[in-house]
């Protein structure tokens, strides 16, 4: 019997005596990430490096609906493209027709996030991908069975021995492929960011919404600052009173010094992810801007930067109008509408 | 009779030891070194130490406690403090030949994590330190955007290039007065101005001893008192170049203390 016989190839047969030649060796293509400028690295986790394979069979599982229980939903249902990678209903439903008590997060540059959910629950992207698949109020699937099932898939076997060279098909590897496919969803070609770079003109309004923002008048940017448009902290803006419905960070760490703080969400795509706030709360950017402009509900935990509470920014309504105009320039239409 | 024979013995036996070795072996002698060689027969000044510098924070002399409307400044206003985060660089200790060695090129310090109250160096040449200094802030060649991408301390402690551009050199908020009145003293360069500056420290210190601890001490209530009694309010101040001369004199005149062992 001929064939490959040597043990470290893909391909290796047991049963070949004698090599036919055929033998072909497990590699894969490094998929780059290009570092938009005014970003840092991204941070990859050294067991889990970008590969061509790797991205593609992430996307894969992303888009396909085999990941839930009844075969009915996929992460990009509740992660839609078109929102930027958000759900513009308040609160997403699940499989089997409940509903949570957060908006849908967009995914945009979250390979730069130290944090994943509102409440900064996951600690990476891998981790985080475990849990929609089996959350009861999401596609509440097993993930013994999600093994199963991709192990007797016609396609996803190779798929995955193409991206990892494994034989058998292990939970890890299914978040590791999701992970390596979120980690491409960037966003840095918006009109502002063409403006950065001296090719896009702002208008006087998108102008004078951008000097509100970076100064203290709006005061915008000390959350939402850089070309990143988040800070990768939890913050209290000031949505609510006390009692907290939702404790946010503090249910996690315990500690009631960070009840009602949520992860600052980047601004960019803002015009495409509505609603907004954890629990989708505003329907408008205009709802937002009256929210910061009217200052917020004192609270324990409110942060110090919403610093005139009940009384806020004061800002004209030109002034309004112009910081979200200035918002809309964060819009990247190629983000929506590439792969 | 006994007893001597055995004393006897072990004498004899020390001496056998002693005879075997014939080569010296160079290395570090001192047993408080970080390189301590037990084999080294003859110390060639390679002994290297750790030294750890620590941050604290204090008002009116006491440990900071925050979130709580329990200090006074010397404008009269109450206030507590919520977040006290600042950056600083070119940690230095000077030696008496002359040699500086730096520490840290910048050093950022959040009262979020007490990890960061922590600076610990190793492998320090024992020698005769004479003064340590550091900049509060960034200096004008270091205070660029995206110069510090990389570091924990981004994305939230940049400034925006739409007013000056760097880093924030320190956050420090809270309340005054009342709990719905927010103050946020933001310093760092403003108008093209570079308001960082140096404190160059005095001190005596032999690091000869396994760990030693220099204590760089920021008294809070200083920022707002001397030479310029300064109001909290809830303006922002990171335009205002006049406030943010007034907080640096008061930075360079007493804020900053250093405490170290005597020995
Ligand atoms: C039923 C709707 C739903 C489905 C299906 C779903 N998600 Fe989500 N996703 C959400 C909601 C809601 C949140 C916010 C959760 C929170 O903060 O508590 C979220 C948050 C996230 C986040 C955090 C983003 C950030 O910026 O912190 C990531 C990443 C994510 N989802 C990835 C996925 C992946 C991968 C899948 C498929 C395996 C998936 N989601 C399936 C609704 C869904
Ligand atoms: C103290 C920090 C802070 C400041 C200052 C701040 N934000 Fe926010 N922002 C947040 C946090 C935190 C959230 C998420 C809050 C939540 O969902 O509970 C948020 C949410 C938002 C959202 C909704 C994002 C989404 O995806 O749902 C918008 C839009 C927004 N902010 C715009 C602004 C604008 C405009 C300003 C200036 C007028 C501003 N923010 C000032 C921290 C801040």
């Amino acid at each position: 019997m001929s064939g490959c016989t040597d043990n470290t190839a893909v391909n290796y047969s047991a049963d070949a005596i004698t090599d036919d030649g055929s033998c072909f060796f497990f590699s894969t293509t490094p998929f780059i990430i290009e570092t938009p400028s005014g970003f840092p690295e991204m941070n990859i986790p050294s067991n889990n490096p970008m590969t061509v394979e790797g991205v593609s069979l992430g996307e894969k599982l992303f888009k396909d609906p085999i990941l839930s229980r009844n075969n009915t939903q996929a992460c990009i249902n509740c992660h839609q493209q078109n929102f930027s990678f958000s759900d513009p209903n308040q609160y997403s439903t699940g499989i089997d027709h409940i509903q949570g008590i957060r908006n849908a997060s967009a995914l945009i540059n979250i390979g730069w996030n130290t944090s994943f959910n509102w409440d900064g629950s996951s600690l990476t992207l891998e981790e985080q991908a475990f849990e929609p698949v089996s959350n009861p109020i999401e596609m509440h699937n097993d993930w013994k069975v999600v093994e199963s099932t991709l192990n007797t898939h016609a396609d996803y076997p190779t798929l995955f021995k193409e991206a990892f060279n494994i034989d058998y098909i292990d939970s890890n590897y299914v978040v590791m492929a999701i992970a390596q496919f979120e980690r491409t969803l960037i966003s840095a070609n918006s009109k502002f960011d063409r403006y950065l770079k001296g090719e896009a003109q702002l208008t006087v309004s998108e102008l004078g919404g951008y000097a509100i923002f970076n100064s203290e008048k709006g005061d915008c940017f000390h959350c939402h600052g850089t070309q990143m448009f988040m800070d990768n902290l939890f913050h209290n803006n000031g949505l609510d009173p006390e009692p907290f419905t939702d404790l946010g960070l503090g249910k996690i760490t315990n500690n009631a010094s960070d009840n009602a703080k949520f992860k600052t969400p980047t601004l960019r795509n803002i015009e495409l992810t509505a609603p907004y706030m954890h629990d989708g709360r505003f329907s408008t950017l205009e709802e937002v801007v009256e929210h910061y402009n009217s200052g917020g509900e004192y609270s324990l935990t409110v942060d110090p930067l919403m610093k005139k509470l009940g009384v806020g920014l004061q800002l004209t309504n030109q002034e309004k109008q112009d910081l979200i105009a200035f918002l809309k320039t964060l819009t990247d239409n190629n983000f929506i509408s590439e792969k | 009779m006994k007893r001597i024979f055995v004393i006897f013995t072990t004498i004899s036996l020390v001496f056998t030891a002693c005879e075997k070795e014939e080569e010296i072996i160079e290395g570090c002698t001192d047993t408080g070194s970080v390189n301590y060689n037990s084999n080294a027969t003859n110390d060639n000044g390679s002994c290297k130490y750790n030294l750890s510098i620590n941050f604290t924070h204090t008002i009116d002399g006491n440990p900071l406690e925050i979130n709580q409307m329990i200090y006074t400044n010397t404008a009269s206003q109450n206030y507590s403090i919520q977040t006290l985060r600042y950056l600083l660089s070119d940690i230095t200790l000077h030696s008496a030949n002359g040699t500086s060695t730096l520490l840290d090129e910048v050093h950022f310090i959040t009262i979020s994590d007490p990890s960061t109250f922590n600076l610990d160096i190793q492998d320090l040449n024992s020698a005769n330190y004479i003064a340590i200094s550091f900049t509060m802030g960034l200096d004008s060649l270091k205070n660029i955007t995206n110069n510090y991408l990389n570091e924990s301390f981004f994305p939230s402690f940049s400034w925006p290039d739409f007013i000056g551009g760097g880093y924030h050199y320190m956050q420090l908020e809270g309340d005054y007065t009342t709990a719905l009145q927010g103050y946020a003293t933001h310093t760092g360069g403003t108008d093209g101005i570079d308001f960082s500056f140096t404190k160059h420290f005095p001190i005596s210190l032999n690091i000869a001893n396994a760990n030693t601890i220099v204590i760089i001490n920021m008294e809070i209530n200083n920022w707002y008192s001397n030479p310029n009694i300064i109001n909290l309010t809830t303006d922002g101040i990171m335009g205002n170049a006049n406030k943010q001369s007034l907080l640096q004199a008061n930075g360079i005149a007493d804020v900053f203390s250093i405490f170290y062992p005597i020995k």
